[in-house]
């Protein structure tokens, strides 16, 4: 072997391009920051501000447990009030979720190539190659864009939409929620179907099974763990959204955060901030102890 | 025995998971209590009063000038012209320095906490077997490093960036920075959870190694651990960035200035065109921050 | 019983953008035999393999199962032949999560309508699974019936792959290199296992090996395939010659 075999060309070093990228990102925040007239001095917080801002962390480590004012008789206690808001903001993030599991898959399975451009085996009669040629794109094309406009708008601005359209009802507030996310969840499961593995699915194909048949039998069942993972996370989102949209008026916890505050009873506050906590914290381990039972 | 009882004993042996099972059950109990709570169908969706509502509704979007006259393509663009030019635009800008600035300093939180926090880089004897074990104060210290940084990404992410904003507003008064702040936190917590499973995620042998040939444990974290973690935590940088030009949007909605504040503007003076014509406007700069969002993603996957 | 299924290839050529897969191919694989595909990587062994079902269209020639030219059928014709030949992937291709029953169950997916896929798929019948314990056991691994495929070693994972093409009930059986990542032992015992059902149910086999030892010694009939052409194609014993020449690497085809 001769010497330039053995030559070892030294691979350029890594540096250079992460410590560029790096570079250009914190080049971006310094632009934003001018952009916005943003200087430290507004980070300095003013004197009633400061001094709401005390009393209002001094009582994170004593939150309320009664309501901190005189109530009328007949106000259910402040710990099962603020179990009502949770029942309320977790059955409404329920319905949505439900709803958008619908919505989503259906608009996965139009919008995933996987579905659509199926081995092509043999010769095909003329409508056939119609559809295949002209309506599938047609209807990939449209899901597609249904999807990106379905998501691109915020829930809370769904929300405001809704409001002004059908009233503060509790349909509002699910719909708000289900139809971005239905968007993202087809968006996402689109994409886990397209890359899911498809050995399966072509052994399903060779031994004689219908499209439907290998889509359903050989690639669902590669894809449906990510699916399960990710749409308990956005359960998890859903839950939060749910709870900001009683800022709006809607009897989610964030209705609650929002009066006490305005009221300043900084202690029940922090009792509903607790709760929101807690609550996303379970859904959480949850989601992580299926997680693991399900990872292969 | 039999084939059948064969069988049969197989089936009752088989392996089953009671978590998912249960899980399942628990799953369906949920959507039953909530569909049954009977806000939704209860509302009466579609009574009169409520159609004859929509319909005012969707009357008023229509743009101002064109109310009450056939629809003019020229009117309608001037229209548009007149609010893009006045405040759309500067809004709009608004919105992504908001997000920008915000992602960019919730990557930089992170990656400061995300090495206390993955389990298996704070710990004494991260990648040393050695003949004693550590003194318990110093596991206990260790640990509780871990265990404070964890919590601090969990608290981050828990609370929804719209009530941080909220509080923020309080605190600081009406600048950007309560909506950069509230966003920069809460997707630090997100970010640092996923860069800690990241370093979690990797080989041990290859850091065991450095270690044996001394290096320490800071020069470790520099030389081997951030360049395999940069990658796929920049593949979900993009991905959050996308989320926090959404998210900068709504915040206006509490009086910071973007595209949020001109719409809950628009809604308070009921210029539900104008409203209408905003959030389109947001919906836009979402579709196009999610474009180049993908076009980064792509060249990154294609570069790694 | 159902005669194995008669493969005819004519002057068949694959094409892969520029690269020629397979070149001017005339082959006869009579009902019932028992045919080896032996070659060095790149010859065209899985090409091959892969014309007989249908999954590639030949660029020239023609390809005929049963007398039936496969790029002239509709979709639907095409699955009934497929349906009639088992295919067992190099990669095995099962779904990790699911059950062995399961997975063998999806066999004859080609056979049933979706409804009926899909309630095998959720309460499968007595009569279902009794049947397919009968395969596993014959295969020699009937206590797996209800293990995720994933907890399987990979020689029962390449048994449950061959129990999902048994169980399409097939009148050909078409196994591309399902002994590569085996153990000699276990290679040995797949393969006369294979060979072994092939002749009770009187199926057409062709499969493809790298062991030309084994492929001697268990087929009456070893085709040699290199550089896209068959080299041999002998009913009767394969010269060492023959063999050695087929794996050699040329002088220009050495690392320099």
């Amino acid at each position: 072997m001769s010497a330039t075999a053995l030559e070892v060309r030294l691979p350029r070093p890594p540096w250079s391009v992460r410590g560029i990228v790096v570079l250009a990102l914190l080049a971006t925040a310094i632009l934003s920051a001018a952009y916005l007239q943003l200087g430290t001095h507004s980070l300095v917080p003013s004197a009633p501000g400061l001094h709401a801002a005390q009393k209002f962390f001094v009582r994170a480590l004593s939150p309320a447990v009664a309501h901190e004012s005189d109530v009328p008789a007949g106000t259910p206690p402040l710990l099962v009030n603020a179990l009502r808001a949770t029942g309320m903001t977790v059955f409404i993030a329920v319905e949505a979720m439900s709803l958008a599991i619908v919505i989503g898959l259906l608009l996965a399975f139009a919008a995933s190539s996987a579905w659509w451009m199926g081995d092509p085996s043999g010769a095909q009669s003329w409508w056939l190659r119609v559809v295949r040629r002209g309506i599938v794109p047609a209807l990939y094309g449209t899901a597609r864009i249904v999807i990106a406009v379905m998501r691109s708008t915020h829930e809370l601005l769904w929300a405001v939409l809704f409001l002004a359209a059908f009233g503060l009802t509790q349909s509002s507030a699910v719909l708000a929620i289900a139809i971005p996310f239905g968007g993202t969840l087809a968006k996402v499961f689109s994409e886990i179907l397209d890359e899911a593995p498809r050995d399966a699915a072509t052994a399903l194909r060779s031994a004689g099974a219908s499209p439907v048949q290998v889509f359903f039998f050989g690639l669902l069942p590669r894809a449906l763990p990510d699916m399960i993972a990710y749409a308990f996370y956005r359960f998890e989102c859903a839950l939060r959204a749910s709870a900001v949209l009683g800022f709006f008026g809607f009897p989610t916890l964030g209705y609650f955060i929002a009066a006490s505050f305005e009221n300043l009873y900084y202690g029940e506050v922090w009792t509903y901030l607790y709760t929101l906590f807690v609550l996303v914290l379970v859904v959480e381990a949850w989601s992580g102890a299926l997680r693991r039972r399900m990872a292969i | 025995m039999t084939r059948e009882e064969t069988v049969r004993a197989l089936y009752r042996r088989r392996p089953r998971s009671i978590f998912l099972r249960v899980s399942c059950a628990a799953v369906m109990v949920l959507v039953a209590l909530s569909w049954g709570s009977g806000g939704f169908a209860a509302d009466a969706f579609l009574s009169e009063r409520r159609l004859r509502n929509l319909q005012r509704f969707l009357t008023e979007l229509r743009p101002h000038p064109l109310q009450g006259r056939e629809f003019d393509v020229a009117v309608a663009w001037q229209w548009t012209l007149d609010i893009l030019a006045d405040r759309g635009l500067a809004a709009a800008g608004a919105t992504l320095a908001i997000s920008m600035l915000a992602i960019v300093l919730a990557a930089a939180g992170a990656a400061l906490l995300c090495l206390p926090a993955a389990r298996n880089f704070a710990e004494p004897d991260a990648f040393s077997v050695s003949l004693r074990p550590p003194p318990p104060a110093k596991r206990a210290l260790w640990k509780s490093l871990t265990i404070g940084s964890r919590s601090a990404f969990v608290f981050a992410r828990a609370v929804p960036e719209y009530i941080w904003a909220f509080l923020l507003l309080i605190l600081l008064g009406p600048s950007a920075w309560p909506a950069v702040l509230a966003l920069a936190i809460h997707n630090g917590g997100i970010l640092g959870k996923l860069a800690s499973e990241v370093i979690e995620d990797l080989d041990r042998g290859p850091l065991a190694a450095l270690h044996a040939a001394g290096a320490s444990r800071s020069q470790i974290a520099v030389t081997a651990i951030f360049p395999l973690v940069f990658n796929r935590t920049l593949l979900f940088f993009f991905y959050r960035w996308e989320t926090c030009v959404r998210d900068a949007t709504v915040l206006g909605l509490l009086g910071i200035v973007s595209l949020g504040y001109w719409i809950q503007d628009a809604r308070a003076r009921n210029h539900y065109d104008e409203m209408f014509l905003l959030v389109l406007m947001g919906a836009a700069l979402v579709i196009v921050a999610d474009v180049v969002s993908a076009i980064a993603r792509g060249s990154v996957r294609r570069s790694s | 019983m159902a005669a194995g299924v008669h493969f005819q290839l004519r002057g068949v050529g694959v094409q892969y953008g520029d690269c020629c897969a397979l070149d001017s191919i005339d082959l006869d694989i009579a009902p019932g035999e028992a045919v080896a595909l032996v070659g060095p990587s790149g010859a065209g062994k899985t090409t091959l393999l892969r014309l007989l079902n249908g999954t590639v269209r030949p660029a020239r020639g023609t390809v005929a199962a049963d007398g039936y030219d496969l790029a002239a059928l509709s979709a639907s014709e095409l699955r009934r032949v497929r349906a009639d030949i088992g295919f067992i992937h190099q990669d095995l291709a099962l779904v990790p999560n699911l059950r062995v029953l399961q997975n063998v169950l999806a066999g004859r997916l080609g056979r049933i309508s979706f409804l009926q896929g899909l309630r095998n798929a959720i309460s499968p019948s007595r009569q279902c699974i009794t049947d397919v314990y009968a395969i596993l056991d014959r295969v020699g691994i009937p206590e797996k019936l209800y293990q995720p495929v994933h907890r399987l070693s990979g020689g029962q994972r390449q048994r449950v792959a061959i129990a999902r093409a048994l169980y399409q009930r097939p009148r050909a059986l078409l196994a591309d290199e399902p002994v590569s990542s085996v153990d000699p032992a276990r290679a040995r015992d797949s393969i006369a296992l294979l060979t072994e059902i092939s002749r009770e149910r009187n199926l057409t086999l062709c499969m493809s090996l790298h062991n030309v030892e084994l492929a001697r010694e268990f087929f009456p009939r070893l085709i040699g395939l290199r550089g896209a052409r068959v080299v041999f194609d002998r009913s009767s014993g394969v010269a060492d010659r023959e063999l050695s020449a087929l794996y050699d690497l040329r002088p220009e085809e050495q690392a320099s």
